[in-house]
């Protein structure tokens, strides 16, 4: 351990910190561009001068290792000054953009301005005209004439993806950021170099113009398309009030976990999650009668529904019940099926429709393509991909939960025997072939609707949260479920509990202490 | 019983108002009349709307978006309108100019008259002065709420 004092203030801090760091822990902020936690600090900006004493000149902060008894002072009128010079110089080549700008309300350059700057331009000639459109990629898009030159973006491709697309090219005033003979940036993990940069010279063609970032709330939530689990904020827009439709995601962005992806989410998790909350959602519940399709409230189709489970369970014949279930099911959604279905009416007809596994990729992506496959591991379910020939002649009475069931090829066998069994019933967020085939329809919350917890492959079990509202009248598959139970009139005391926030969570670490290590 | 009288107290009062007012107008179209030039002028009711008032020039009314030479939108989508705008009542959709030195445009511009509180934010947001209060028309209502929702189409001409 080495005592340094910063700004006055004694700090105990580990030997080999760098100054920044120790500032960091300490709490004191430090202006910075090309400082990033996960790369070698390159100490090419010069905004996190600060004045150590004893040393003729101002230090850089980012790679100055400590040294015992070392006196720095963070804030003094020197530092600031200096600050304010390496700013005015960027400033001096840097566009008025800000009105059109993408990363306005989020910009580092903007918030030092603010602290540091607020000077008035000294320059009087023309500024320097760069391209604005450069297509590095097939979703990014680089603006050279925001472009501060902190070099994030081409150390990120040489130390995290080892894919080396960008480098810095020319020298002086021509300096600029290029792709080596035109190259684009193809990996897995592009999207990173949008939250990366710390201006907006990247952006990407996804959120590129769409909105402005102070009109989204974020939230906190877990990507769901693969078993790793990515911490993730969600920036969600709540709509305007006369504009059907406007409330909507825009934007996933990684939060930084290092127990689990560190401060990067991959592509396929960025990209997918705002097609899966916005396509092809299932808006209606219907009910199909033979030739007839017709919409009904949610509390005639539970009763209806609940009626006929209680027919069977009259004679005594629920184990004619089976099930298809997803792991798109939270642990909570999962907990209370197997209370309802295999613990309160002794299914045992149960299996798992999932998307295909994909191809790993050896950094974040993993090939089980659902968020909650260990959690069903874990509550005791075998997760075996449904079997026709063991389904159709036991079942009364299909629930299917998630549209992947379509998705397994059965060579399209999956149709003719589904209409073999008498009653179908399908809860979904999304739409496909099944919704055809299925006697009721009934549309329930995607990941990004509903709270719950998640177990990743790990073992770890993390919060999502409610963060989105749909347009339409979903309703999440724990309170169907839970309305179903008390349409059956299955141990009413128990289930009735259940139905207040956190409940079901509680209930389920009670019985399976596993779940109960939320981070 | 004190309620009513408190009824006819109001009546009195009103008819009092009433009739000052005459008075005073009268007295003053009367001096006038007899060219006696006096620095208050009696009140005259203006026909309207057969008889319009001239506008102040700081009004505001229906507003407009402005154009640029090549007759595109003067907006570039900022949005900034939109933030400020305490009504919620502008919608913009921005889509990526075909060209190179323009980032920009906004593919819809909504404005939803219903909503909309003649404050003038908006204009003062503007940084590119692309949207204006002052085509003097205030004359706006409407027998549907659909035909109060501008679009581009309507703003630009
Ligand atoms: S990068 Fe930052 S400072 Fe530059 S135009 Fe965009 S918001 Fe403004
Ligand atoms: S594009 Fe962004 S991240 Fe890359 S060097 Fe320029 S400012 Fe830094
Ligand atoms: S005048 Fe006020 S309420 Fe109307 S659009 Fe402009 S900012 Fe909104
Ligand atoms: S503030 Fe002006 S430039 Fe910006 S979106 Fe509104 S009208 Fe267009
Ligand atoms: S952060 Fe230290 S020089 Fe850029």
């Amino acid at each position: 351990m080495a005592k340094i004092f910063l700004d006055g203030k004694p700090v105990e801090v580990a030997e080999g910190t760098t100054v920044f760091k120790a500032a960091q822990q300490a709490g004191i902020a430090i202006p910075h561009f090309c400082y990033h936690p996960a790369f070698v600090p390159e100490g090419s900006c010069r905004l996190c001068l600060v004045e150590i004493e004893g040393s003729p000149k101002l230090e850089l902060s980012c790679s100055t290792v400590v040294r015992e008894g070392m006196k720095v002072s963070t804030q003094s009128p020197t530092v600031r000054e200096a600050r304010r010079g390496v700013l005015e110089f960027i400033l001096a080549e840097h566009p008025l953009d800000c009105p059109i700008c993408d990363k306005a309300g989020e910009c580092k350059l903007q918030d030092y301005y603010q602290d540091y700057g607020l000077t008035e331009s000294v320059f009087r000639e023309f500024k320097e005209k760069r391209e604005k459109k450069v297509r590095i990629g097939d979703k990014l898009i680089l603006d050279r004439e925001r472009c501060v030159l902190c070099t994030r973006c081409v150390r990120f491709l040489a130390e995290i993806t080892k894919t080396h697309e960008l480098g810095l090219f020319e020298r002086g005033i021509h300096a600029e950021i290029g792709g080596y003979e035109n190259e684009p940036v193809r990996n897995g993990y592009s999207g990173n170099l949008v939250d990366l940069c710390p201006v907006g010279a990247i952006t990407d063609t996804d959120f590129r113009f769409k909105t402005r970032p102070w009109f989204l709330t974020k939230g906190e939530s877990i990507c769901p398309l693969c078993s790793r689990g990515c911490n993730i904020y969600i920036d969600y827009h709540p709509g305007f009030p006369r504009v059907p439709g406007s409330a909507k995601v825009y934007r996933i962005r990684p939060r930084t976990n290092d127990a689990v992806n560190g401060p990067w989410i991959c592509d396929h998790g960025r990209y997918g999650f705002i097609d899966l909350q916005q396509k092809n959602r299932c808006q209606t519940l219907v009910w199909n009668k033979g030739e007839r399709t017709a919409e009904w409230s949610w509390d005639k189709v539970l009763i209806t529904i609940g009626e006929r489970v209680k027919a069977l369970r009259e004679n005594g014949k629920t184990n004619r019940i089976s099930l298809i279930l997803t792991t798109w099911l939270t642990n909570e959604e999962l907990f209370l099926i197997k209370k309802i279905f295999k613990d309160g009416l002794g299914v045992r007809n149960v299996f798992f429709a999932d998307p295909a596994p994909g191809p790993e990729d050896g950094f974040l992506l993993r090939s089980e393509r659902t968020p909650n496959r260990r959690g069903a591991r874990e509550m005791g379910f075998d997760l075996k991909a449904p079997d026709l020939n063991a389904l159709v002649p036991d079942t009364d009475i299909l629930f299917i939960f998630g549209p992947h069931f379509a998705g397994i090829s059965h060579d399209g066998a999956w149709k003719p025997a589904l209409e073999k069994i008498p009653v179908k019933i399908l809860v979904t967020s999304h739409l496909n072939e099944l919704a055809s085939t299925a006697d009721f329809v009934l549309p329930a919350a995607f990941l990004a609707e509903k709270n719950g917890t998640l177990t990743n492959a790990d073992g770890r079990v993390q919060k999502i949260a409610a963060i989105a509202r749909a347009c339409f009248d979903i309703r999440p598959e724990s309170q169907i479920l839970l309305d179903l139970a008390r349409e059956i009139r299955l141990d009413d005391s128990y289930f009735g509990a259940l139905s207040a926030p956190e409940a079901v969570h509680h209930e389920l670490v009670k019985e399976i202490p596993f779940f109960g290590a939320l981070p | 019983m004190l309620k009513a009288l408190g009824y006819f107290v109001e009546l009195l009062r009103g008819i009092w108002i009433t009739t000052r007012h005459f008075v005073v107008n009268m007295w003053f179209h009367t001096l006038n009349l007899f060219g006696i030039k006096t620095k208050r002028k009696g009140a005259v009711t203006i026909q309207y709307p057969e008889q319009k008032k001239d506008l102040a020039a700081r009004h505001r009314s229906l507003h407009r978006l402005m154009k640029r030479e090549d007759g595109k939108p003067r907006c570039v989508a900022c949005m900034l309108c939109v933030t400020v705008c305490p009504s919620e009542c502008i919608v913009i959709e921005a889509t990526e100019d075909p060209d190179p030195e323009i980032q920009k445009y906004p593919s819809t511009f909504v404005i939803d008259l219903n909503r909309c509180c003649f404050c003038g934010f908006c204009v003062e947001a503007c940084p590119e002065d692309a949207i204006r209060m002052d085509t003097a028309k205030i004359d706006l209502a409407q027998t549907s709420h659909d035909a109060l929702i501008f679009g581009l189409d309507k703003l630009l001409k």
